[in-house]
């Protein structure tokens, strides 16, 4: 994992309007920022984007090279990349927010049994649905053939 | 100082082949995955990959490193000659592999065998249905929370285990069908195989070997299904043994029944459909008979030329 990215994803939070041009920009790999407002998906000034983008290069997750008297911007990593060293910063800071190193690693158990069970929880209903499902269609079947039998 | 020279220069040529294709299987098996065939065609390409590097390296060490220095080495050598520092250390690499390969199985298998038998403490045969051949080779035991729920156990002599709480929660379908994907399991000798796993460590392996254990657990649900209402009591029981899973993560000679990626698994059963079972292509074990025939016929068609080849190369080597 590049340098960068583990200090972006310690040191600096995404606002929103900056994680929609990081969006816009995964989609369609590279862009200026006339491109960006091109198809009118984003209603901000033309300076404002460029300032959006701007501050994502100094960060570190822009690529940019001149093209005419603009800049073309490219991700510098991928959506999956950024979401996995973000996800590693912040267990990294929980495990390290307290002396009690215990502490912080229960909650994270915590949150992943209370994640698990709610994920059965949606398993079950699909499983039962299914049955039901299951159950009305040989409801039919068994119908059609007493009528067919009289 | 013949014979070690010998067993020198084997080892080298079996280290070096076997890293050789350990890294070209540890970069190359990803492509089997766009296989469209059967997860037990699948389940069984991903075994072969995986032990093909020490079954290469191991028959073509006997048939032509061996013979081609007891044929083509000349015995007369001068007494100054040494074995040489290359393959000396490349053989003591080679004996260190099977040693680290032969203390990963031994420390493996024994912390099963102690494990189970004290799940098996006060263990009795499951009678839920006599006549039922489903039930010949399985056992319950009381309940435990440090023990898996529904386990395959064994190499030798495999059996499932089934814990008193499995039986008291699931229906009896769904403790049928649970207990045919085990015995598929069993059917294909998955403990065997995670003890040969253990044999041929390499690094980078683990994504290959993952791949291969989530494809058997397929290859068991395909095993275990014959229809819709069979793939729906499946997923249940599924669900249902997920609440029952231990903290303590299960000796590695074992097959439990809630492994793997429980949602995909889950949903795949949901959407269970038999015309597309039928579809896809299954590799059998006879498709594999033409080409070793062929590989043979080569072999003993061209030996001699071959074991002077073997014969230069590892001259080259000890040089």
């Amino acid at each position: 994992m590049t340098k960068a990215l583990s200090i972006f994803a310690s040191r600096s939070q995404l606002g929103p309007f900056e994680q929609q041009v990081l969006q816009k920009l995964w989609s369609q790999g590279s862009a200026t920022v006339r491109e960006l407002l091109a198809d009118g998906q984003i209603h901000q000034a033309y300076t404002t984007v460029m300032t959006t983008m701007d501050r994502l290069y100094k960060k570190g997750l822009l690529d940019r090279v001149g093209e005419g008297r603009a800049f073309r911007y490219t991700p510098r990593h991928s959506h999956e990349e950024l979401q996995r060293v973000t996800a590693l910063e912040s267990i990294r800071q929980l495990l390290g927010s307290d002396d009690a190193s215990s502490l912080p690693l229960s909650y994270l158990v915590e949150a992943l049994s209370t994640h698990d069970a709610q994920l059965l929880d949606e398993l079950q209903l699909l499983v039962e649905r299914k049955r039901r499902e299951l159950k009305g269609r040989d409801g039919k079947g068994s119908d059609r053939k007493e009528r067919g039998q009289r | 100082m013949f014979a070690l020279r010998g067993i020198a220069v084997s080892l080298t040529f079996f280290v070096l082949l076997y890293c050789l294709l350990s890294a070209l299987v540890a970069v190359a098996w990803r492509s089997l995955r766009w296989l469209r065939v059967t997860e037990q065609s699948l389940a069984a390409l991903l075994f072969a990959f995986r032990v093909l590097p020490l079954a290469a390296s191991v028959v073509i060490t006997f048939a032509f490193v061996v013979p081609s220095f007891q044929l083509l080495e000349p015995r007369s050598m001068n007494i100054d000659e040494g074995m040489g520092a290359v393959p000396f250390a490349l053989g003591v690499c080679a004996l260190s592999l099977i040693a680290c390969g032969c203390f990963r199985v031994f420390t493996a298998q024994s912390r099963t065998c102690r494990v189970v038998a004290r799940w098996l403490e006060g263990a009795r045969p499951l009678k839920v249905d006599a006549a039922a051949q489903t039930y010949a080779q399985t056992v319950t035991f009381p309940s435990r929370c440090e023990a898996p729920p529904l386990t395959l156990v064994g190499i030798r002599r495999p059996r499932v285990l089934v814990s008193e709480s499995t039986v008291a929660l699931l229906s009896q379908d769904e403790l049928r069908v649970a207990l045919k994907h085990e015995l598929a399991h069993m059917r294909s000798r998955d403990n065997l195989k995670k003890l040969v796993l253990r044999f041929c460590p390499f690094p980078g392996m683990a994504g290959l070997e993952s791949a291969w254990s989530q494809a058997a657990e397929l290859a068991a649900d395909d095993a275990a299904v014959s229809r819709l209402d069979d793939a729906v009591d499946l997923a249940a029981a599924l669900v249902k043994l997920s609440r029952l899973v231990p903290v303590e993560a299960a000796p590695l000679c074992t097959v439990g029944f809630v492994t793997g990626s429980i949602s995909a698994r889950v949903e795949r059963l949901l959407s269970w459909d038999e015309t597309d079972k039928a579809r896809a292509p299954r590799i059998r074990t006879w498709y594999v008979v033409p080409s070793v025939a062929a590989l043979l016929l080569c072999v003993f068609a061209t030996y001699g030329p071959a074991l002077s080849l073997t014969h230069e190369v590892t001259e080259w080597l000890v040089r």
